[in-house]
């Protein structure tokens, strides 16, 4: 196919450079590279389709990232009964877990722990925190931009945001210290 | 920490962070975590954490993958 089609070609000149980060997102949201892979050949694909929609001007990374969380809803999500064992909106539920902050309070732990941990820990979060925690911290969107996304309020990013690093930090911090990276702070259990 | 300027600087501690305020903002953020202990300590753990998970990205796209969209995008059918 050597054809100059000058649609495709300003398509892949825009869409070509986020690939990364759509491999990064759907690897987070689906746990799995070959159902990732899958999932960005389809989200590719479906945002060629309808390029027109696109407005330019507006943040590419952000309407790509909607095509491939909404096919990801639709056409890859495992089908769970309960999905979420926990209440997610009560600022209260959240306060059984230590902070992490807590114990370490300048998180020095941070840099002992391999990127391979970091990244096991964050798969472990329930569907709903992970999204926001890597939409947020790891691929910068603006929590306006993640409310739009996810299609709640900004509260309500926020605060699954906080959750989500609470309940990550908490995480790692324990691993830290399983690891013998630091002392606990104070006995436990 | 239920101070108005407590309160202003862990509410936009992301943003500060990520240097995303105005100047002024900015200024009056590092003013007040120069002065109160506890929010700068919640700061330096933020930002120990962000440091951290900027780092964690984890891989990028495989050629193989990288390939295998153009391939589909330049089929026939499309």
């Amino acid at each position: 196919m050597s054809d100059d089609d000058p649609r495709r070609a300003a398509f892949e000149a825009d869409v070509l450079p986020q690939l990364d980060a759509l491999y990064r997102l759907a690897l987070r949201l689906t746990t799995e590279p070959s159902r990732a892979e899958d999932l960005v050949q389809d989200t590719v694909l479906k945002a060629f389709r309808s390029w027109e929609r696109f407005q330019p001007g507006t943040n590419i990374r952000s309407w790509l990232f909607t095509i491939l969380r909404n096919t990801f809803i639709n056409d890859y999500r495992r089908r769970q009964r309960e999905p979420i064992p926990m209440d997610l909106e009560s600022p209260e539920s959240g306060l059984s877990l230590r902070a992490a902050s807590d114990e370490d309070p300048e998180g020095t732990f941070f840099s002992q722990i391999v990127d391979e941990k970091v990244l096991e820990a964050i798969d472990r979060l329930p569907e709903e925190f992970r999204e926001v925690l890597v939409l947020s911290d790891i691929e910068n969107l603006s929590y306006a931009e993640i409310a739009a996304m996810v299609k709640v309020p900004v509260g309500t990013v926020k605060s699954r945001l906080f959750r989500a690093r609470r309940q990550l930090q908490s995480a790692l911090y324990d691993h830290a210290v399983e690891m013998g990276y630091l002392k606990p702070a104070r006995a436990r259990g | 920490m239920t101070k108005p300027r407590c309160q202003e600087a862990l509410d936009q501690l992301d943003e500060y962070l990520r240097q995303e305020l105005t100047p002024e903002h900015m200024a009056r953020i590092t003013d007040h975590l120069e002065k109160c202990r506890p929010c700068f300590s919640q700061a330096e753990f933020q930002r120990s954490y962000l440091q951290m998970i900027e780092k964690a990205k984890g891989q990028c796209c495989p050629d193989s993958l990288r390939r295998r969209v153009l391939d589909a995008l330049r089929s026939p059918q499309h």
